[in-house]
Formats: structure tokens, C-alpha cells, sequence
């Protein structure tokens, strides 16, 4: 799972209304290279919220010192939208899992795929 | 009900999945062009998802947009991880995503998999939920009118074919990748041959002596009724050939097979022809020689029908039945349906076209395990302008766009708009 899917990542849980962002909880995680493609960090990022994403930076230390608000003219900081590639196409939590804030309920994620199957009656 | 949706889907979609997912694979199942444009005509830097991705066959198109996908079956979403793609294991009824997150949102060939029309007005709220506010989504199910041929109901069930053989004309051209039973040159296939070139309608390649074949397939009665027993009708329309000679008139007894010795018969009706089409074809068509094989067996019974308890196994959970509509039905193809209330008794009515039997009530499913053999898959087939007319009626955030019928599915584009509450 890359932190771009889980920043569309929310706890769907009956009845929890602050489901999002869900905490990663991982223990396997993996760093992959990917081409950079500058255009299409810089168009992704308003689409984000990124105050969950450098969140989800943090859990898996993985901040590389990434400010908690946007900056202006982010798409010509071509330094700054290398360390965003990075986190959001680049790390991937293969193993661990998610768990909604509100109701603590874990979705497994193995093999890269979370699990977000709710049981009947969740 | 919505128990019985959710069980129906688990026993003829989720669990038929799961155990057919190893057979998929890709040359066999190729994207659809107009998704594949729908795709590409993204702008750089869109989110999209595919929800009831499957095997992934989609997320590799467009490069400059970050597409993830989803879906119930787990064999399929690690299919998809394996070649690359961003994928979740989840409902379509209860998806895990932020409200507007999405640029598009696909939904090939899945909602047509819902039981229930509620169910499926729930899965299309979903995906409009997702969307934002300008977003498209593109859906596409199976149709109720085909070109060559007819599905008489909506709601029915389609065995799989793990091994749908080439046809002769396709074999000539070099497509042979697929092993070919020896006698698959006399049988009809209703495969269809994508490439990302050009689509070749099955159809086309069939000869006319190969069009006058059985159809197969099973009906079940919609979910969406008032009424609740176990009910499910076979259906066979054929233009020939069943060996015993049918006419209107004419009227077939009662048959009590037992739920095994008919799932057995379909098993190996089904399992043994390498005749019967793709799982993307929308029918199921068995040569006369298959048929009349069948027959014979069935004949040793003094049974002249396909036995269709077996869909009785289908049912551990009741479908209600829907008896107006069935009147309606039947008028219409002059097509006799009885009032399951008394199903144990009914008397079996043949009619010219199509023959159907009732299911018990009172078998229990012991079956399941040879039921899983036929793999029979559920599926509500609509009617032109239904899909249109279920957003239009009951999603007010999506507006469609476009409505359009490819090769035998209706498909829509719609846009997410901001709904104002007052």
C-alpha cells in the first residue's frame, strides 16, 4: 500500500464519523524507485490532504523534513516534489495494518493489500 | 432481504470468484476500447479507481494518471498486486474511500452482479460518493438484448467454463493459444476474440448451421418481489433439436430429481464440454450432440428436462418470487410460470421455447460442494435504458452523459454534480 492510496484510505465502520486518517500501524515496509515525473506529483498534490499524509510520513519515519503546510509555488520546487514522490509512490507498507481512530478497529494489510472488508453488522 | 442479497452474491459471485480467479487470465480477457479511452482521456495526475477491478486488467492503461482498484475477491485483488497495481480488498456496498477523492471512477461488468436492484441504486451512491463534484463515472453490465440472441428474464444464472475452446475460423487465424477439444470445429462458440486493436464479435465467425444450437443458462427469480419462497426456474430456449418434441401444448410432469443427480448431470453437462463460451460471453450455447447426450442420459430417467433442482442447491436462502412479474413474463413469451406457494406440487409446463421447472421447497442444500463444480454465477442482465433510468430516478448527485450498447453491454457515463439540499 503507498501513502497516496492511503491518504484515500478512510474507517467506513457504522457509525464513525471521524474515521480518517486511518493510523498505519506497519511492520514491514519497503521503498521502491520510481520514475519522477514532476507534472504528475505537482497535480496530485492538491488533490491530497496533506496534513494526513505527513502524518502518515511520520508513522513511517519517513518525514524527510516535509513542512506540515503546503508551501506556495510548490510545482517549481523541483527538491520538494522529489521528497513528495518519494513518500506518496516510493514507500510502500507491504505488511501491518490500518486502524480506524475512532473505533480502533484494525484492517489487516499483507502482501501490500489492505483489507478493508467489514464484518456483517459493522 | 437484504440477507438473502448478501448470501445470494456470497454463494454465486464472491465464492464463484474465488475459485474461478486461477483461470483467469489475460489473453482471455482483454480491456473493453471505450474504457480504455475513457481512461486516457483522463487528464495528467487524476486519481481513478476500478472498483471490481478483478484481475487489474485496466490499471496498467495511462500511465500519467494513479488508478487503484478494489474487489471482494482476494485470489483476483493478489493477481492484480502481483502485476503492479494499487489494490484493496473490499464491498463495492461500503467502500473505504474519503467522499469526493476521486477524479473517475469505474465500474466494468460488476453491479450487474447485485441482487437486488436496491443493492445496486446502494453500489452506484457509493461511487458517486466517492467521486468529486465533476468527476465521470463509466458503468458497464450485461445486457438483456444481445445481438444474435435473447435473455428471456433478468435475473439469471451462467455456469463458467474454465476452457472455452477456440473457434475453427479463430484457429485459422493463428489465435490458438487455448487447447481445442478435437470435435470443437462443430460447436457453436460464442467467444469473443479481443485485441486492443480490433474486437471481433463471435458471432461473426459462426456459421449458420453452428447458430442453431441449445442455449443454456438459468434463470432465477428477481430478489425484488413480495413474495418469499424457494423458487428458481431453467430455462432452455432452444430452436430445435431437444430430443423429445416439444409444442406449446404439451406439458411435461412433474420431475423430482434429487438436487445431486441433477447438479450432477449439469456438472458434467458442463465441466466435460469445452463447448460453452468465455466467461465474458453472455451465453451459454452446447452443440446438439452435447444436448442429445444429455438427453440420453436423462432419457434412461424417463426425464426429458433439465433437471433443475439443481439450482434448488443454488438457493439455500429462498428467493422470493415475483409473481406479477412472472404473469407479465409470460404473457409475453408465452411462457407459464406457477405460483410457488404450492411448488411442491406444481406440474412442469413445457412450452415450444423455453421449458422450466419449479424447485422444491423443502430440499435442503446438501449439494454445495458439486453446486461449486458448476459454478454457476448470478447475474441481473438489464434492459435498455434501465441503468439510465436507476440513476436518473434514484442517484440525483451523477447526471448522465452518455448511454450507449457495447457488444452486449449497456454501458453510462455520468458526472458527479453538487446536489443542493434545501
Amino acid at each position: 500500500m503507498k501513502l497516496l492510496t492511503h491518504n484515500m484510505l478512510t474507517s467506513h465502520v457504522k457509525g464513525v464519523t471521524k474515521g480518517y486518517p486511518l493510523i498505519i500501524k506497519a511492520t514491514e515496509v519497503k521503498v521502491n524507485e520510481l520514475e519522477f515525473n514532476s507534472q504528475f506529483v505537482s497535480r496530485m498534490i492538491p488533490k491530497l490532504e496533506w496534513s494526513a499524509l505527513i502524518q502518515a510520513a511520520e508513522w513511517l519515519g519517513h518525514s524527510q523534513d516535509l513542512p506540515s503546510t503546503l508551501i506556495p509555488d510548490y510545482e517549481n520546487d523541483e527538491e520538494f516534489l522529489r521528497k513528495v514522490h518519494r513518500i506518496l509512490l516510493e514507500v510502500e507498507v507491504l505488511e501491518g495494518c490500518l486502524q480506524c481512530p475512532e473505533s480502533g478497529r484494525e484492517f489487516p494489510i499483507s502482501k501490500g493489500v489492505p483489507n478493508m472488508l467489514l464484518n456483517e453488522g459493522e | 432481504m437484504d440477507e438473502a442479497a448478501s448470501q445470494l452474491e456470497r454463494d454465486h459471485v464472491h465464492s464463484v470468484y474465488e475459485k474461478i480467479a486461477p483461470y483467469f487470465n489475460d489473453s482471455r480477457y482483454k480491456a473493453w476500447p471505450k474504457v480504455k479511452q475513457f481512461l486516457l482521456e483522463q487528464e495528467p495526475g487524476s486519481i481513478v479507481a476500478d472498483v471490481g477491478c478483478g484481475n487489474g486488467k485496466y490499471l496498467h492503461i495511462n500511465e500519467d494518471i494513479f488508478k487503484l482498484g478494489c474487489d471482494v475477491c482476494r485470489p483476483l485483488v493478489d493477481s492484480a498486486w502481483s502485476r503492479g497495481h494499487e489494490v484493496q480488498l473490499c464491498d463495492g456496498l461500503r467502500l473505504p474511500y474519503r467522499d469526493g477523492c476521486f477524479d473517475a471512477v469505474l465500474s466494468i461488468a460488476v453491479i450487474h452482479h447485485m441482487s437486488t436492484k436496491e443493492r445496486r441504486i446502494r453500489a452506484i451512491k457509493e461511487m458517486a460518493r466517492t467521486l468529486r463534484v465533476g468527476g465521470r463515472i463509466m458503468i458497464y453490465v450485461w445486457a438483456m438484448e444481445q445481438k444474435r440472441r435473447k435473455f428471456e428474464k433478468q435475473d439469471i444464472f451462467i455456469p463458467w467454463n474454465p476452457n472455452p475452446p477456440l473457434s475453427s475460423a479463430l484457429r485459422q487465424r493463428g489465435n490458438g493459444t487455448q487447447s481445442v477439444s478435437d470435435d470443437s470445429a462443430s460447436s457453436d462458440k460464442h467467444r469473443k476474440v479481443r485485441s486492443t486493436s480490433s474486437m471481433v464479435d463471435e458471432g461473426d465467425l459462426i456459421s449458420p448451421g453452428q447458430q442453431k444450437q441449445q442455449r443454456l443458462w438459468f434463470f432465477s427469480r428477481s430478489l425484488d418481489s413480495v413474495l418469499d419462497f424457494t423458487s428458481l426456474t431453467v430455462s432452455r430456449s432452444s430452436s430445435s433439436t431437444l430430443q423429445t418434441p416439444v409444442d406449446e401444448a404439451s406439458e411435461s410432469r412433474s420431475r423430482r430429481t434429487s438436487s445431486r443427480g441433477l447438479i450432477r448431470q449439469m456438472s458434467s453437462l458442463f465441466s466435460s464440454s469445452s463447448r460453452t463460451s468465455l466467461e465474458e460471453d453472455v451465453f451459454i450455447s452446447d452443440p446438439n450432440e452435447q444436448v442429445h447426450k444429455n438427453d440420453n442420459r436423462s432419457s434412461g430417467n424417463g426425464n426429458e428436462t433439465v433437471p433443475l433442482e439443481l439450482v434448488h442447491d443454488c438457493s439455500s436462502v429462498p428467493l422470493p418470487d415475483l409473481v406479477s412479474y412472472q404473469r407479465d413474463q409470460s404473457t409475453l413469451e408465452g411462457h407459464v410460470e406457477v405460483d410457488g406457494k404450492s411448488s411442491q406440487q406444481e406440474p412442469l409446463r413445457r412450452q415450444e421455447s423455453t421449458a422450466s421447472l419449479l424447485e422444491s421447497d423443502g430440499m435442503s442444500g446438501q449439494s454445495s460442494e458439486q453446486l461449486k463444480d458448476s459454478c454457476l454465477r448470478y447475474y441481473h442482465v438489464f434492459r435498455e435504458g434501465e441503468l439510465t433510468q436507476l440513476i436518473q430516478n434514484h442517484v440525483d448527485e451523477l447526471h448522465v452523459l452518455h448511454t450507449y450498447l457495447d457488444h452486449a453491454n449497456w454501458c453510462v457515463v455520468a458526472e458527479k454534480v453538487q446536489v443542493w439540499k434545501v
